[in-house]
């Protein structure tokens, strides 16, 4: 199987992960994957839901917070920026208060749950899961591609989906009960008109976009999602074990793209240092053993490259190792 | 003519007034309890949305946040209401 094989033989699967430890390739393969379906003329927008995003290092361009940027035709990239966007939103907040209740100044109180409610460890992290939803939502690309965090942080993002998902659907629950005893009253005093309940409506809309966002992470027809490993052993255990994880939690995992393999021809150098050959030789063991343990599931292997995979040749150029059409 | 339609207005008057009236001796006691349940559960869902105001960790912030506007009226008496309720236990000790 071949990693441009998935992608023709699935042409609905519009959503794209990649997902691995830190530091192994997943925002290299995220843009090079971006490139080459724009190449193939699909408009794509590679995203980042990181805190700590490099796709501005990666193309070479200041992206962050500037929405989607084109970078090539076809190729758009984007950064959010969770600080600004959590501040609009406390702004917003604000101004509704205000403009509800004729206030010229917040009650203080209700200021300072504003700010702490801002404060909070899991805030940026739902800031950016709910602009997730404002960019898939709009449209407009026939793919999407998450630049997505560290595992363990990806198993927090999907946790949380799951843990909102239940938390909105409890208390949507409880309003619309509460909506029913408001309109038994009102039918007991016979009045006509009842006022629209307005947390029911903001409730039912938070409902919406959490199910939107966590809906895409386990849709088995829509959602590619692809691990990214590396020939180490370390690597190589937490991967399974980060699988697992996933796989619980009904993500579907498409395959394996293993990164930074040292190129067969360094052994035909005659002078090849013995230290180079120990990590060749050590490599080509765990190689197989990905082999053994994740058997066709392996799409890819792709080179370690000379030098950083940072601006578009270098990006084209492992597009090609990674796309490289073997078995198709 | 004139004379005529008062009369219908004052038999209409009469006829709502029997019918509040007999809705209101079926139904009065009913309503109050919807009303009233409805008001601990207006309690009960400020508490789990808005727990953090009383110093109870609720998840998840952002999207309580939305919610802040449409209850900011109910935040004081909210709070009034539920520091000083107490349970069975304070009454024994």
């Amino acid at each position: 199987m071949s990693l441009a094989r998935i992608f023709r033989d699935h042409t609905q699967r519009r959503y794209i992960m990649f997902g691995g430890k830190g530091g192994l390739g997943k925002t290299t393969f995220s843009a090079a994957t971006a490139y080459w379906l724009a190449s193939q003329g699909k408009r794509v927008l590679v995203f980042s839901v990181d805190p700590q995003a490099s796709l501005s290092d990666i193309f070479e361009r200041d992206i962050y917070g500037k929405g989607a940027v084109e970078i090539i035709p076809n190729l758009y990239a984007q950064e959010i920026d969770a600080d600004s966007h959590i501040k609009a939103y406390q702004e917003e907040i604000r101004k509704k208060i205000l403009d509800m209740y004729g206030l010229d100044q917040i009650p203080e109180e209700i200021e300072s749950y504003i700010q702490a409610a801002a404060a909070e460890p899991a805030m940026e992290e739902s800031a950016i899961f709910d602009q997730v939803v404002d960019i898939v939502v709009a449209g407009g690309y026939d793919y999407y591609i998450y630049d997505l965090v560290p595992l363990g942080h990806a198993l927090y993002y999907l946790s949380m989906a799951s843990v909102y998902d239940q938390w909105i659907s409890k208390i949507t629950a409880l309003r619309e009960q509460m909506r029913e005893y408001e309109q038994m009253a009102a039918r007991f005093q016979r009045k006509k008109e009842l006022q629209e309940d307005q947390i029911l409506a903001e409730l039912q809309d938070i409902k919406y976009r959490i199910q939107t966002s966590s809906g895409i992470l386990t849709d088995r027809e829509k959602t590619a999602f692809f691990f990214v490993v590396v020939p180490e052993e370390m690597i190589l255990i937490d991967t399974q074990k980060a699988a697992g994880l996933f796989r619980k939690f009904d993500v579907p995992i498409s395959g394996y793209i293993v990164n930074r393999v040292l190129p067969d021809h360094l052994l035909q150098s005659p002078n090849l240092p013995e230290y180079l050959r120990n990590r060749y030789v050590m490599q080509q063991n765990y190689l197989d053993k990905i082999d053994s343990i994740f058997g066709d599931e392996v799409l890819a292997r792709v080179h370690e490259m000379e030098r950083d995979v940072t601006g578009l040749p270098m990006i084209e150029r492992l597009a090609k190792l990674m796309f490289a059409d073997g078995a198709a | 003519m004139e004379e005529e339609q008062k009369r219908t207005d004052w038999l209409g008057r009469i006829g709502r007034s029997l019918a509040d009236y007999i809705y209101g001796m079926a139904t009065h006691e009913s309503t109050r309890f919807a009303l009233k349940t409805r008001g601990s559960m207006e309690h009960l869902f400020i508490l789990i949305t808005m727990g953090d105001l009383l110093g109870v960790p609720i998840l998840p912030p952002y999207y309580s946040l939305r919610l802040l506007p449409y209850v900011v009226p109910q935040i004081s008496t909210w709070k009034r209401r539920m520091l000083r309720e107490k349970d069975l236990t304070d009454a024994l000790a």
